[in-house]
């Protein structure tokens, strides 16, 4: 790790005005991707900005039609607040599963999303449950939000403030976890929302989370599992590493799929 | 028999919790990190980023000047030191009669590097951060070379070679068996069964980091290293070796160590660095590794490849073995490396079995990879594992019960003490009895009506189990020492060259100690790793512990109370004859006067020293794995796991348990997800982290029956045979003869380690298409 300031910030004001003018600052959150990385001298940043603890990044609301979850919420306090087991129960369990519990009780929803990891879990989430973005500077929908591969339209200083979730008619999140790293080898997030019915998919996308628009029409036609093992994923636009061929993880995709319509259509 | 159990049970308690454990959770323990030495200076090393390359200049100029920086060591420094030839064990003759050859490995490297982690540079620093810090500003001229990482392409001819000392990267050849006995057993053999038995290369991973702390007395000439180990004897003879220096001008300390599993019996080219960093610089210089560091310069296990081939007759009677062994020992040879899978497997080539035709070949190889050493097990894993997947193997093969067709070739329980075919002597076993009583608790005869269970929830069941043995190590120092120094207040201080990596010895001795003089094992005290006390001892490893030091325990407490006999008689003013000992006080048989250990001790010294040599004894065992495949995933879950093992008396079952629970977690680890991978052609380490490398996870074997089969061992008068290892030499075979057991059916070819979800995926896809 190379040497650097760490700032506690005050407020978010101050974060951003710090962020906004030193281009080599970075913000602090969980510091689950962030940490790891400096650890491997592969980021050498200036300074360390720690919003973690601001009282402007906290707080679960659920309140005209809308679940609101501050940004610097870590992972353990979403899987276990009643008020989102109450709203979205799929999402406390998407909480839930991710990393290990040494991950969820430092990692934060924020810090998740704003790193676009393609093998996080929460992308798959906002995607799917058509969330908003809400920052330091405006309301990013989650179709603009997600740019690719650790890529979104964040601006230099800006900061997710929190994420505003529809409440959905109903839910579900199936998951293969990595076996050493726990990220997703594929999720998938089904969501039946006031904008129909959405699939979303993480982990085994080559530019990150997106849309499975042919199980989305499968599943509009009357959610079951049935009509997901119908589907042929084309293996084309899927990650392939050490830990799976494109057809492997397609495979998982539909695999998750025909497991979260099942859980949403009550049967096996 | 059963005097040994209940007499130990009366004392210790043989479930006992062990004594260590309040220190170790509460954060008590003192690791190599944390010693802080007067004065200390702080290490990082610069390692190669490349594979194979030769060095063409080294410019530490910038790295001298930077701040901080106190010292900047490379190749030139280590050459110039003569710290150039590790020690090497691998002495005896090979085929022909020919000796080994063994490449020089400079503590730093010199004129060219082998691997991606080789050592380059030190750079020593008032921080550590400021030594890591400066090996960036070292410039490294390289030209790269071709690599090789495969141990079957690197003894192929034209491919890159390693060292001009070893022609064809081959550093030794060994035989042993009949060769032409063989020959005529496969030539009247009504089948024959030939696998592939790849042992895939793994990282120990200890959950402590290694490191290491050196000072240097310029006065004295001396050495003192902090370093974790498996027995400090085994460290200095290592880092003598390396340095020249005389063994009593080194002493290693060491506490509690985090883990183990072979890869601390090592005396590090890192380790011989820092003493001579810590020489030249005249501070004492201590280093800490990092994971990712450890995963490039940590020895790594197994990597062990084998092609096997079994003879049968037509009622599937084994009639001959022959196997072909090449193990890769990767760019240099640590002391140990090559001598475990040249010794261990020759010592149990038969297995459990009376198969008479045996013939293998070994062959050392060398590639650009990190170093390899022993690995829990070291190579007894490896031969149970290509002997046990031939024999099932051979059994689906002929149609033939798995169970009988080991039944028809066990060695009976009466043919003990049974001489090999390659001249080991099995002192005692049934290994009928433990079949039997694993496949009662395993249920084996309910397994077909689980099967049809599972098969209706789509998923694919299996059971597979191994029956083996291996041999437990006499060590390489002619005796074990214990020694007891008793206190005023009648509480024991017990010293041993062994040394626990978490296997609990601590309690175990004391509880020997404390069975044999009668007393709580709560009063003795175990210390480890005090170089001061000059013992003679072999380090813990092989399996050995409880057959060398362990029954030296019991030896040491008996000649306490001879010792203190006459002194308590002098006391009672009566003569020896009439002192009676028992639960620590000497009582005069002729008054009603006594006087305690403790009493005695308070007058004047009472230290005595047991010693003793004990040879291998032949732990064995049988493991029954039942597993479930979801075939739409490849996911596997093992979903019951059952071990009988003898490994003689056992002094702690709750040791015991934890001990297999461990060895059954890392056979899971081998066989579903651990593997080191390098990129064929860059040689670069593809699976260099916890998020690639796939350590075995608490939960993921959720159902373990431990059970004991127990003929009492006849080496070592406790009858204890050793049990550190077993678990991982029958875990490899069980678990994977269940995964084919549950393949199989569908045209699934066997498979190579690891099984991870992913390949049995793809496994299951190409059976259904081939169809």
């Amino acid at each position: 790790m190379y040497s650097f300031q760490y700032r506690k910030a005050k407020s978010l004001a101050e974060a951003g005005e710090v962020l906004a003018r030193d281009g080599d600052a970075k913000p602090l959150s969980g510091g689950m991707t962030l940490i790891p990385t400096l650890k491997q001298r592969l980021a050498q940043p200036t300074q360390l900005v720690d919003i973690a603890g601001l009282p402007e990044l906290a707080g679960i609301d659920n309140k005209n039609g809308e679940l609101t979850i501050g940004a610097a919420t870590r992972h353990a306090v979403v899987a276990a607040s009643k008020v989102v087991q109450d709203a979205i129960p799929a999402l406390a369990c998407l909480a839930a599963g991710i990393g290990d519990p040494q991950v969820r009780n430092r990692g934060t929803l924020g810090g998740s999303v704003a790193n676009n990891d393609p093998a996080a879990d929460y992308p798959a989430a906002v995607l799917a449950l058509n969330a908003k973005v809400i920052t330091t500077k405006r309301e990013i929908a989650a179709a603009d939000f997600f740019q690719g591969m650790f890529t979104t339209a964040l601006e230099p200083g800006e900061l997710i403030v929190k994420i505003a979730f529809p409440l959905p008619k109903s839910a579900a999140y199936c998951k293969f976890p990595h076996p050493a790293s726990g990220y997703a080898m594929a999720g998938v997030f089904i969501a039946q929302t006031a904008d129909g019915l959405r699939v979303a998919v993480t982990g085994a996308g080559a530019s990150g989370v997106f849309r499975w628009t042919e199980a989305e029409q499968a599943l509009a036609k009357g959610i079951s599992a049935a009509a997901i093992e119908k589907l042929t994923l084309a293996a084309d636009d899927i990650n392939e590493d050490i830990h799976g061929t494109r057809e492997y993880r397609a495979q998982l995709v539909k695999v998750m799929a025909t497991r979260a319509a099942a859980a949403l259509s009550g049967k096996k | 028999m059963d005097t040994h159990h209940s007499h130990l049970f009366e004392v210790g308690g043989a479930k006992l919790a062990r004594l260590e454990d309040l220190r170790l959770i509460k954060g008590e323990g003192r690791y190599a990190a944390d010693w802080a030495l007067p004065n200390q200076a702080h290490a990082a090393f610069l390692r190669s980023d490349r594979a194979h390359a030769k060095i063409l200049s080294v410019n530490t100029d910038a790295a001298r000047k930077a701040k901080g920086v106190l010292a900047v060591l490379t190749g030139e420094d280590a050459v110039k030191a003569g710290y150039v030839k590790p020690l090497s064990m691998l002495t005896f003759a090979g085929k022909d009669g020919r000796k080994a050859s063994i490449p020089e490995r400079p503590v730093l490297a010199h004129g060219r590097v082998r691997f991606v982690g080789d050592l380059v540079a030190l750079v020593i620093a008032e921080t550590a951060l400021q030594a890591q810090d400066a090996t960036e500003l070292i410039e490294v001229d390289y030209e790269d070379l071709p690599a090789v990482v495969s141990p079957r392409a690197t003894l192929e001819p034209g491919a890159p070679q390693l060292h001009d000392n070893v022609p064809g990267n081959l550093c030794f050849e060994q035989e042993a068996g009949d060769a032409a006995a063989v020959e005529a057993a496969f030539a009247k053999a009504a089948h024959v069964t030939k696998l592939r038995l790849d042992v895939t290369r793994v990282a120990p991973n200890p959950m402590e980091p290694r490191a290491c702390a050196v000072a240097f007395d310029a006065a004295s000439g001396k050495f003192t290293v902090h370093s974790p180990v498996q027995g400090i004897n085994m460290m200095r003879m290592q880092l003598a070796a390396y340095t020249g220096v005389a063994d009593d001008k080194i002493e290693v300390i060491a506490r509690d160590v985090g883990g183990g599993f072979g890869q601390r019996s090592i005396g590090y080219p890192e380790y011989v660095a820092l003493m001579l960093g810590a020489k030249t610089l005249g501070r004492p210089v201590k280093w800490v590794s990092s994971r990712s560091e450890g995963f490039l310069s940590d020895s790594h296990g197994r990597a062990n490849y084998i092609d096997g081939e079994l003879a049968l007759d037509k009622d599937g009677s084994f009639l001959g073995m022959r196997i072909d062994w090449i193990a890769d020992l990767g760019a240099y040879l640590h002391p140990a490396g090559p001598v475990s899978p040249m010794r261990n497997p020759v010592t149990c080539l038969n297995g459990v079995y009376k198969t008479q035709a045996l013939y293998g070949r070994w062959r050392v190889a060398l590639t650009n990879t990190v170093p390899v050493s022993a690995y829990r097990g070291a190579a007894r894993p490896e031969i149970a594992f290509a002997i046990e997947r031939l024999v099932d193997e051979a059994a689906a093969q002929m149609k033939i019960d798995p169970a009988e067709i080991r039944r028809r070739n066990f060695i009976p329980a009466d043919a003990f003490p049974y001489k090999t075919p390659t001249g080991s002597v099995y002192d005692i076993a049934d290994f009928h009895g433990v079949l039997d009583k694993a496949m009662k608790l395993a249920d084996v005869a309910g397994f077909p009506k689980r099967r049809a269970e599972s098969e209706k929830r789509g998923m694919i069941r299996g059971l597979g189990f191994s029956t083996v043995i291996e041999n437990s190590g006499a060590g390489m120092f002619p005796k074990d020492e214990i020694r007891l120094e008793v206190h005023a207040d009648g509480s024991i201080t017990a010293y041993s060259v062994s040394h626990s990596q978490g296997q609990g010895h601590e309690t175990t001795f004391a509880q020997i100690i404390g069975d044999g003089l009668g007393i709580p094992a709560e009063r003795i005290r175990l210390r480890q790793g005090i170089g001061e006390q000059g013992l003679i001892g072999n380090h813990t490893g092989g399996s050995r512990t409880i057959v060398g030091a362990g029954t030296v325990c019991s030896i040491a407490a008996k000649k306490l109370i001879e010792t203190a006999t006459p002194l308590a008689a002098e006391q009672l003013g009566v003569e020896p004859s009439q002192v009676a000992y028992g639960h620590g006080e000497f009582k005069s048989t002729a008054s009603n006067r006594k006087i305690t250990l403790g009493e005695l001790a308070a007058k004047k010294p009472l230290v005595v020293t047991g010693e003793g040599k004990f040879g291998s004894t032949f732990p064995n065992g049988c493991h029954v794995a039942e597993i479930e495949i979801d075939p739409q995933t490849g996911v596997t879950e093992v979903v019951a796991y059952v071990t009988v093992d003898d490994c003689g008396t056992v002094i702690n079952h709750t040791i015991v348990e934890g001990q297999m629970h461990g060895a059954v977690a890392q056979g899971w680890g081998q066989i579903f997800g651990e593997n080191i991978v390098y990129d064929p052609e860059t040689g670069q380490m593809l699976s260099g982290s916890f998020m690639d490398y796939t350590m075995p996870k608490a939960g993921w074997i959720k159902d373990i029956t431990i059970a004991e089969h127990t003929t009492f061992g006849t080496i070592s008068p406790l009858g204890v045979k050793g049990m550190g290892e077993s678990g991982c030499t029958a875990s490899l075979a069980a678990l994977t003869n269940a995964m084919m057991n549950a393949l199989r059916p569908l045209g699934v070819p066997p498979l190579d380690m690891p099984l991870t979800a992913h390949k049995v995926w793809q496994a299951i896809t190409a059976a259904k298409k081939g169809k």
